[in-house]
């Protein structure tokens, strides 16, 4: 079951992956690249950032409601100049 | 990942919110063509409210709340008349459009009618299936579908899962899946229960990809000993958004229905047309319905056929899966832009515009995109589907079979039909 929404933080402390989920509240895009409006729920707009790993990379895939720019915001701990087979 | 509050706007239907705002633009079927057939209105449930449906005797659809305008008696146990539906407790009838045509025990002259009314939603039918639209007006005209309006013999096997819808659909874009869960799962399960499991599940995924199009997303796969030239990459086929996958192969075409009954219930139903080329298809007074089983006798999953292991996979993740918690691969990218997706369209109906897949102008019959050579199995599949997924708990199992090999032997021998 999904948290209640009233606190801004319902899911940090939760489930199985607390460290996890603190960290994607913490890094994830707050306000959008391309018109600077804030971008999720969590600061007050209306778009998405749903984030999924790639070995140490971490992706936001994002959308702004206030623009409708969409695109992919991307934490890398190393910069790689060939993509190793996957 | 997500974060909570982005996971309950992402789920919660209700009026008002974001997404019960977005699903509200669609229409929906919320009963079997035979069912007021049978009998002419029942109570049915749709994005968590409660609706009176009913059909009057010179052939009318109608949906209105099912609380009673006047003191919130049940309109499911209304009376059926020919200007549309009366309360059964003190006798207030209610046209197909939800005006109040009469009020007994009030005197005529104070027009208190005029002051009530239903709010009534647009009925229609189609394919078997009787569709709602409870969304504001003017209601967007109903997608008349290829599954719905094609020849074939139809079947329709259901069951209502305890989940929400948007777990179920996020399977939709998650192409993966099928060589573990309908595959090497499926053969463990054989193993265990002494069955055969088919072998064109469990084929490795060697490349997946999305296209948003217009009606959806369509999900594209090359499995291993396929190209890109097979049809499985070159076709694909679609999530029609927001509620429903169209799949097919081997002259099976189905459309996969997901009816967000309320926030944690879902009505699945496959709704399947056998249309194999070299025969005649027979005629179906009504199109055959039957549930499909989601539990065993002690309580747990049936995951002997596919469907009860998508059904499993789904309920097993919590009536509403927990996002705050999951942890996507790259190989979930197809999740990540559904949700997307749905963000997009409440963002569009949030300005007033119309949602992806809401048409104005009423067409024939609207062709989706769906691979014909399934998985790279060749004609072996329609058999396989029809013996170990959800066809296989229909009443015209057998005769579904027969029909296919018959076609086929008709088909190999030059008869013309």
């Amino acid at each position: 079951m999904t948290a209640a929404s009233d606190s801004p933080a319902a899911d940090v402390g939760r489930g199985w992956f607390p460290a996890d989920a603190e960290l994607h509240r913490r890094d994830a895009p707050k306000f959008c690249p391309a018109c600077a409006q804030p971008l999720t729920k969590a600061t007050g707009g209306a778009g998405i950032a749903t984030e999924y790993w790639v070995a140490s990379d971490r992706v936001f895939v994002c959308f702004c409601a206030a623009c409708g720019w969409s695109g992919d915001v991307v934490l890398s701990t190393r910069v790689t100049g060939h993509e190793a087979e996957h | 990942m997500l974060t909570a509050e982005q996971n309950d706007e992402l789920t919660d239907f209700a009026p008002g919110t974001p997404m019960g705002e977005l699903l509200r633009r669609y229409w929906y079927p919320v009963a079997f063509t035979r069912e007021l057939e049978e009998f002419p209105v029942k109570a049915t449930r749709l994005l968590g409210e409660d609706f009176a449906l009913y059909k009057t005797a010179n052939g009318r659809y109608g949906i209105v709340p099912e609380a009673c305008p006047h003191r919130r008696a049940s309109l499911a146990y209304g009376i059926v008349e020919t200007d549309g539906i009366r309360c059964p407790y003190h006798g207030w009838l209610f046209g197909i459009d939800g005006e109040c045509l009469e009020q007994p025990a009030e005197r005529e002259e104070t027009m208190f009618r005029d002051r009530v009314r239903a709010k009534a939603g647009k009925v229609q039918e189609l394919g078997g299936l009787v569709w709602a639209y409870v969304g504001p007006d003017p209601a967007p005209e109903l997608p008349r579908f290829d599954v719905f309006v094609m020849d074939g013999v139809r079947d329709i096997g259901w069951a209502d899962l305890p989940c929400n819808l948007i777990q179920i659909m996020e399977n939709a874009v998650d192409p993966h899946h099928v060589e573990f869960l309908h595959g090497r799962y499926f053969e463990f399960m054989g193993r265990q229960q002494g069955f055969d499991a088919p072998a064109s599940f469990g084929k490795k995924h060697v490349k997946v990809g999305f296209d948003a199009f217009e009606w959806g997303i369509i999900k594209r796969r090359v499995v291993e000993g396929a190209t890109e030239e097979d049809d499985d990459w070159k076709v694909g086929h679609p999530l029609v958004f927001p509620y429903n996958m169209r799949v097919g192969g081997a002259n099976i075409e189905q459309m996969q229905i997901r009816v967000p009954i309320d926030r944690y219930t879902t009505r699945f139903m496959l709704y399947s047309v056998h249309a194999p080329a070299g025969i005649a298809y027979p005629e179906q007074a009504q199109v055959p319905d039957y549930n499909i089983p989601v539990f065993d006798e002690h309580g747990r999953h049936r995951t002997d056929y596919v469907e009860g292991q998508d059904i499993m996979a789904w309920v097993t993740q919590g009536k509403i899966t927990d996002r705050t918690v999951e942890h996507l691969g790259r190989s979930d990218v197809g999740v990540t832009m559904l949700r997307r997706m749905y963000k997009q369209q409440m963002a569009r109906v949030a300005a007033g515009q119309d949602p992806l897949g809401t048409i104005r102008e009423p067409r024939d019959r609207i062709d989706l995109p769906c691979e014909k050579n399934k998985f790279h199995a060749g004609a072996s599949f329609a058999l396989d589907f029809i013996e170990m997924a959800s066809s296989r708990f229909s009443p015209q199992k057998d005769a579904l079979k027969k029909l296919h090999i018959e076609a086929a032997e008709n088909r190999e021998s030059g008869v013309s039909v």
